[in-house]
């Protein structure tokens, strides 16, 4: 069986819907205008997943404004202002989220996470969703004395968020802990306690439901922490190929492997045949049975058709990966 | 500059209704009574004339040009109204914005559509499709027409080259390369595309302004401290030294919101930039808004240490006033809220100018300004702010006799 392809978070809005999305900010467009549009969209994007063989269906999460903020607006003691920061090294922000008392889970409204309607009929409903590490670090801690105590109360209300979008019918959820592996913002890198510290969170978050989480890291070198990955009770672990130094990798892993394949940084689209040579120089790295194919991280860093380019490449070469088995 | 805290600028202003809409189509008298209002506020004494011409011509070019010209004159005197020392090209009011407005310049790239940046927020995003190289002049046409109008120094505020190409997708020098992973690919596209962006475009440019009689050149790099790892800061180092060599005139840094480790990072960097004679930096966006020359009232300054630890021993221009949206509590010693606007009291720039000039140690060496461009904010509150930052730099300069 040829790899999956998965979407691996926010896809980017075309120039019609960013156009209206424009037009609404400045009162000249209403919002159900652009309420029409996006449920287009939303509809247009599962189309082509469901055409280029997807085996989970993601909707694309075009209306979210950011990848913490359905997060951010679910959770007591967490305000969001007017401050935004850089999301990562990309020139794209965020909305930081002030920690202002004990964080719990508030309530949780479905429709800000996911499109529910347009993913009816879909068995395999796929989200991606910041890892507790990843949205306790873009934080700002107003509140906490210690973080740990702010990393276990996230991944406490995360559980309880994920069980509400399980009642809603998704099946997989990919927790991004970009974090994990790449930290411009910080004068030290994560040290070893931190990192336990993380994947004890991790954990906490997927017990009981392992086969349902995929944990997914970008922007960064997973190499160092490889090992420590595929030790986490999950169904796969992602990383991203244009940063991880695959030629120090040799582990042998029952898990799945979400390999970032495609550079949602830069517009070149790749090609299905390197795409299928470099999945293929991977396997003989690493002893892996389950690949998925995906991008590094989300496309919504590239215009929308160079996006949907690259999911097509992305299918090609999972044919291309399987014929030449 | 021969006084103490002298006031700059540091590039752009909002642009009138007027003339955002003027470039797009013809305008009415009523489209003009704003800029009528402002007219006598700054001083402009032609402008009926001005816009007898501009409401007559029926040229789509020529109605553009008088605008433009019109709006950067509007720019140069509300400058100067306010006090400020250095007028720059008159809060860029010629250019669409720093990146776009350069990229339609270059030719070999391609706007390729526009990406998120955030809410319902997006910037138009080019990509090499081959060698790059200059199209057309880019920043001199504005510069004659500061040059004609400024009554005071002017500065030439440009985007630098390590931002355009960070901004950019490296699409053709990506494809050309043959590294032995994804990653050492990306990192020499990088380079390749960055001194060809420096060689081609940016140094042909400043070429061009030297010889219109352009003194003093601010490069802007807000890109640069989003990448702090040393590979991203020694190709910035070696881009701007590059950019700069061979050229006789005073250079000038901007960067503005770094990451939390940003300036420390740049700071270790900046004693190795070449002919970088200023460093214009932010820290009122992170400081406290009450009076006070202790270190807890400054905190927002502390990072200026950084700079004079590692050595850099030119001028810093020293972000005393903040420019975007303001939330926050401010003692009424200090300023006043006003709407999402924070008008900075006189005493407050004061004792950031006085707290600087306890790091730095000498005076001389600080220049005063608002933490970027005043892009966002109303003409009046940009007004007052600018005031306002000359008169604390005045009660500052009586500190010293």
């Amino acid at each position: 069986m040829s790899p999956d392809i998965q979407l691996a978070g926010i896809h980017p809005r075309s120039e019609k819907l960013i156009e209206l999305t424009r037009s609404y900010e400045r009162a000249k467009t209403s919002w159900s205008q652009v309420e029409v549009r996006l449920e287009q969209e939303t509809k247009e994007l599962i189309k082509l997943q469901k055409s280029l063989g997807f085996g989970h269906i993601s909707d694309g999460a075009l209306g979210w404004q950011d990848q913490l903020r359905p997060i951010t607006q679910s959770l007591k003691g967490i305000e969001s202002g007017t401050r935004y920061s850089r999301w990562f090294d990309t020139n794209t922000f965020y909305q930081k989220p002030i920690v202002v008392g004990r964080v719990s889970v508030g309530e949780i409204d479905p429709e800000k996470f996911l499109q529910t309607k347009l993913l009816a009929g879909e068995k395999n409903r796929k989200i991606t969703l910041p890892g507790p590490y990843t949205f306790s670090q873009l934080s700002e801690n107003k509140y906490y004395e210690k973080y740990p105590d702010l990393l276990v109360d996230v991944a406490v209300a995360e559980r309880e968020i994920i069980k509400k979008l399980r009642a809603e019918g998704v099946s997989l959820f990919q927790l991004s802990e970009p974090c994990l592996v790449y930290q411009p913002y910080r004068a030290t890198f994560r040290d070893e306690s931190e990192v336990e510290l993380a994947l004890r969170a991790i954990r906490s978050v997927v017990e009981n439901n392992p086969g349902e989480f995929v944990i997914q890291t970008y922007f960064g070198d997973a190499s160092p922490l490889f090992s420590e990955l595929l030790d986490l009770p999950v169904r796969g672990i992602g990383i991203d190929l244009f940063e991880t130094d695959v030629s120090s990798l040799s582990e042998q892993t029952s898990k799945t492997l979400v390999l970032g394949l495609v550079d949602s940084k830069e517009s070149y689209v790749e090609d299905a045949h390197w795409i299928a040579d470099t999945a293929r120089k991977f396997r003989e790295q690493v002893d892996v049975q389950n690949l998925v194919f995906a991008s590094n991280s989300d496309l919504k860093f590239v215009p929308q058709g160079i996006a949907n380019q690259k999911l097509e490449a992305l299918s090609k070469a999972s044919e291309l990966f399987e014929e030449s088995r | 500059m021969s006084k103490l805290f002298p006031v700059q600028e540091i590039g752009s202003l909002a642009k009138p209704k007027w003339r955002t809409k003027g470039l797009r189509q013809p305008l009415s008298a009523q489209d003009l009574s704003e800029a009528e209002e402002w007219a006598e506020k700054l001083g402009i004494d032609d402008f009926h004339d001005r816009a007898k011409s501009i409401l007559k011509t029926s040229d789509d070019k020529t109605r553009a040009k008088e605008i433009l010209e019109l709006s950067t004159l509007y720019g140069l005197r509300l400058f100067e109204t306010a006090g400020v020392d250095n007028d720059g090209v008159g809060g860029e009011q010629q250019r669409v914005e720093m990146y776009e407005h350069v990229i339609k310049a270059v030719q070999g790239m391609n706007l390729l559509g526009h990406v998120h940046s955030f809410d319902y927020k997006y910037f138009n995003k080019g990509v090499a499709e081959s060698r790059v190289s200059r199209k057309r002049p880019i920043y001199a046409p504005e510069f004659l027409d500061v040059k004609r109008y400024a009554h005071r120094a002017v500065k030439v505020p440009i985007t630098g080259p390590y931002t355009l190409v960070d901004w950019s997708f490296s699409g053709y020098y990506i494809q050309k390369q043959h590294g032995s992973s994804p990653k050492a690919r990306k990192i020499e596209a990088k380079r390749e595309f960055l001194l060809d962006i420096v060689e081609q475009v940016v140094r042909p440019e400043i070429q061009d302004l030297v010889n219109a009689g352009a003194s003093w050149i601010q490069i802007d790099e807000p890109a640069v401290t989003t990448h702090p790892e040393p590979h991203e800061m020694e190709l910035f180092v070696e881009a701007w030294n590059e950019t700069v060599k061979g050229f006789s005139c005073k250079f000038s840094d901007h960067t503005c919101y770094p990451s939390e480790i940003g300036y420390k990072v740049l700071a270790e960097y900046a004693p190795k930039l070449e002919k970088c004679d200023q460093l214009a930096l932010e820290f009122a966006n992170r400081d406290t808004s009450r009076l006070g020359v202790d270190k807890s009232s400054r905190e927002g300054y502390s990072d200026l240490k950084h700079f004079v630890d590692a050595g850099f021993t030119g001028e810093f221009g020293l972000g005393v006033a903040h420019v975007h949206d303001f939330t926050g509590s401010v003692s009424s010693d200090a300023g006043q809220a006003v709407g999402r606007d924070l008008i900075e009291s006189p005493e407050l720039v004061r004792d950031r100018l006085l707290f600087a000039t306890k790091i730095v140690g000498d005076p001389a060496k600080i220049w005063a300004n608002p933490d970027c461009g005043l892009r966002t904010r109303a003409w009046d509150i940009s007004l007052t702010k600018l005031a306002n930052i000359t008169k604390g730099a005045e009660l500052a300069r009586e500190t010293y006799g």
